[in-house]
């Protein structure tokens, strides 16, 4: 699957002149998106828009503007509109099921985000929303390719999307995911605290099955469902075993790893897979935690940039980064490994 | 690609615990739609829903499943998800293993708990036990826990349509060979949430919903859950077969946010796709299982699209008169009844139609009878214009 557009609206300078060496800094353990000023959604649409449903919108309109036609829309995201859902379960408990208006119901739906997409771009092609936590992105990929494999020719609009609502944020941090001493998103991978930091974003690409003029290629994916770091590193080996042909080499080890100590010992395992000719990377720290946070490392492979210092854990000596291995973790349960082939700028 | 089989299926809702009994209740016109005597709301008594009259804990102490955290929205899961995999005989190695996926549908998760949720949003200490049960993926979580599942998990939410979407994604995994067997399909719980939030768009019937009637009233809820089991051809030897999967479809309505276009083109167009997946004319459909909410705007541009696409449609009713509409479950509810359909050979009767829509003078099948069926299609359509229509054959 080749991936010829590709959006982010993220905490970083990621969506108009992108500049990824410039790191942004979190604030109260979070990392807000910056969002850009909305050109093309009508206003009236955009001031009833909650925010997941306006970044969403918002960072796939560019992308819908370049490719004329999309066959389908494919996102995936593990709560959609959090906030417009709370409000209106707020109003139930405060006004005791009184009159309530609806605005915020059918705001709060996850599968809002894909349906305005296909609202406002009239596209009555496959609509769908993934909502499977933190592989809610990855199931919409493996969505995506296999559209692509029983659709040759067409074009898939592939993203996801998720925000940090005040209510979120706080049912995640009486769960711990979060850190409770305030820290900086530079200093990320120095604390050696349970938690995180909080994140959110949506990323935008346009899937098909040309490889003329792709940035990158999605080889393959692969998820599972386990606490056992020797069983991820045991699919992770099977994994590029089967993806990466016999004379080539992974380049590049893109990381979810995200300050939680906890969750360390899944990351050391998959790294120690891999010797010194790997370079490897790390991108929470820019974008912060959410579920569907591995899109933004699929946006960062796909940017043509020089791979910022910052990004950085371990550099190796090749100086083309060709075959990348994302691998994701979200609450040491959910992971993901992605294959990319990133082609030269 | 493989062909699709129905290997299995189990179901609970408010017309029985198990696909026999559900059967039993659609032959004898039963209507699980009643006043609520477990849920509490304020709409006790003004709004009947199809409740499961099972408290959540006795489900627990039935499903031995007490471990910390669970909603009912996973507990009606767990005991459809059990029945179908007994009825399909699989294993607990099979279950366990890298090629058993599992694609879940829900759009009300763990919501169903609005007082927990309340607090756990708002208050910053004393979290309850629920903090990581409120999304929808938590039930599906469960499961894959349960049964130490280590195949593609997935869930899928797109409001009404949900379950009828997983069982499609279910059926494509099989297709692209990235699994052997899938159990696919949904659940939902009574939600205040849903309750509140589908009353104040004004589309609760204050009455038993009378899906196609001219004078409908509107919805009722319900709570269900419902799973099939798909296998592909090569690995069935010797096991039961329902139907085969032969059709589906997925098309966006491109109109409004929690309404239908006048001209039902997401409708018309899912329809449309199912048949050109299944190869088949309009004209081999032997019964539709319809979304029929009895919302005003749903049947009567269903009943539109019906008549675009068919000219003269096939014998249709909708089982939403005996079960509520059961939103993000209902998709696998009604797969199973249109399994159900073609597996015994019978035609369910809708319940409480008096009169037809004048606009299109459609009746819906009112009277239980046998009949020669080879293809059932089965829709739903979901706010956001989500419109998933499949198709099954006889065997």
């Amino acid at each position: 699957m080749y991936i010829h557009h590709h959006t982010c609206i993220s905490p970083q300078q990621t969506f108009e002149h992108a500049d990824v060496e410039t790191l942004h800094e979190s604030a109260d353990n979070k990392l807000k998106a910056k969002e850009p000023v909305y050109k093309g959604i009508p206003p009236g649409i955009l001031r009833r828009m909650g925010k997941a449903v306006r970044m969403g919108i918002g960072a796939a309109l560019p992308v819908i503007k370049q490719q004329s036609l999309i066959d389908g829309i494919i996102i995936g995201t593990a709560n959609g509109g959090m906030e417009d859902c709370i409000k209106f379960l707020n109003q139930i408990i405060d006004y005791e099921e009184g009159m309530l208006t609806p605005g915020n119901f059918v705001q709060s739906t996850p599968n809002a985000i894909a349906a305005q997409m296909g609202l406002l771009n009239k596209n009555k092609g496959y609509n769908i929303t993934h909502v499977h936590r933190g592989l809610a992105f990855e199931n919409a990929l493996l969505d995506a390719m296999m559209m692509i494999k029983e659709n040759p020719g067409n074009n898939y609009l592939l993203g996801a999307v998720d925000e940090i609502s005040a209510y979120n944020y706080n049912i995640d941090l009486l769960d711990g995911c979060f850190k409770k001493e305030i820290i900086v998103n530079k200093n990320l991978y120095d604390t050696v605290s349970a938690g995180t930091i909080a994140g959110e974003g949506a990323a935008m690409f346009v899937v098909n099955d040309n490889a003329e003029n792709a940035v990158a290629t999605i080889k393959a994916i692969q998820t599972i469902h386990t606490k056992d770091e020797m069983e991820v590193s045991r699919v992770l080996q099977q994994f590029i075993q089967q993806t990466l042909p016999d004379n080539e080499k992974v380049d590049m080890l893109l990381t979810g790893e995200n300050g939680d100590a906890r969750l360390l010992k899944y990351y050391t395992e998959v790294e120690s897979l891999f010797d010194e000719y790997t370079t490897i990377a790390r991108f929470k720290h820019m974008c912060g935690e959410y579920p569907t946070a591995s899109s933004v490392a699929l946006w960062l492979v796909c940017n043509r940039h020089q791979w910022p210092a910052h990004m950085i854990k371990k550099q190796c000596k090749n100086s083309t980064v060709r075959n990348i291995i994302i691998y994701n973790n979200y609450r040491g349960l959910q992971h993901a490994f992605m294959h990319i082939v990133k082609y030269k700028c | 690609m493989s062909r699709v089989f129905v290997t299995g299926m189990g179901i609970i809702s408010a017309i029985g615990d198990t696909v026999a009994k559900n059967r039993e209740a659609l032959i004898n016109k039963q209507c699980g739609i009643a006043g609520l005597t477990l849920f509490h709301t304020k709409y006790t008594g003004l709004r009947p829903c199809g409740e499961i009259k099972v408290e959540t804990h006795e489900l627990k102490n039935k499903l031995r499943a007490h471990e910390k955290g669970i909603t009912r929205s996973s507990l009606l899961a767990l005991h459809a998800f059990k029945e179908a995999i007994a009825d399909a005989t699989l294993s607990a190695n099979q279950l366990s293993s890298r090629h058993t996926a599992l694609i879940g549908a829900s759009t009300v998760g763990g919501m169903c708990l609005t007082d927990e949720l309340y607090n756990d949003a708002n208050k910053s200490e004393n979290g309850s036990e629920y903090l990581s049960s409120y999304d929808c993926a938590s039930v599906d979580l469960y499961l894959q826990s349960r049964y130490s599942m280590s195949g593609v998990i997935n869930t899928i939410n797109t409001a009404c349509s949900s379950s009828s979407n997983a069982i499609m994604y279910g059926a494509r995994l099989l297709k692209n060979g990235l699994a052997k067997r899938v159990i696919a399909g949904g659940t939902d719980s009574l939600a205040k949430f849903t309750i509140n939030g589908f009353n104040a768009l004004h589309i609760l019937s204050p009455e038993k919903c009378t899906p196609f009637d001219r004078d409908r009233k509107g919805l009722n809820l319900g709570e269900a859950a419902a799973f099939l089991v798909l296998e592909k051809e090569e690995d069935i030897a010797g096991k039961k077969i329902y139907a085969e999967l032969t059709g589906y479809g997925n098309s966006n309505d491109a109109f409004h946010p929690s309404s239908l276009s006048d001209k039902g083109d997401g409708p018309f167009l899912c329809m449309q796709k199912a048949l050109q997946k299944a190869q088949l004319p309009a004209s081999a459909i032997s019964f539709i299982n319809a979304h029929g909410t009895a919302t005003e705007n749903n049947d009567a541009v269903e009943s539109q699209a019906m008549i675009r696409l068919f000219g003269t449609p096939p014998p249709f009713a909708s089982t939403k008169a005996n079960t509520g509409h059961t939103l993000g479950a209902a998709g696998a509810v009604e797969a199973v009844f249109g399994v159900l359909n073609l597996y015994y050979q019978e035609i369910y009767p809708g319940l409480h139609f008096s009169n037809a829509i004048e606009a299109t003078g459609l009746k819906p099948e009112t009277i239980y009878r046998q009949g020669s069926l080879q293809h059932v299609m089965s829709n739903s359509f979901g706010f956001g214009g989500n419109c998933t229509s499949l198709i099954f054959s006889k065997i």
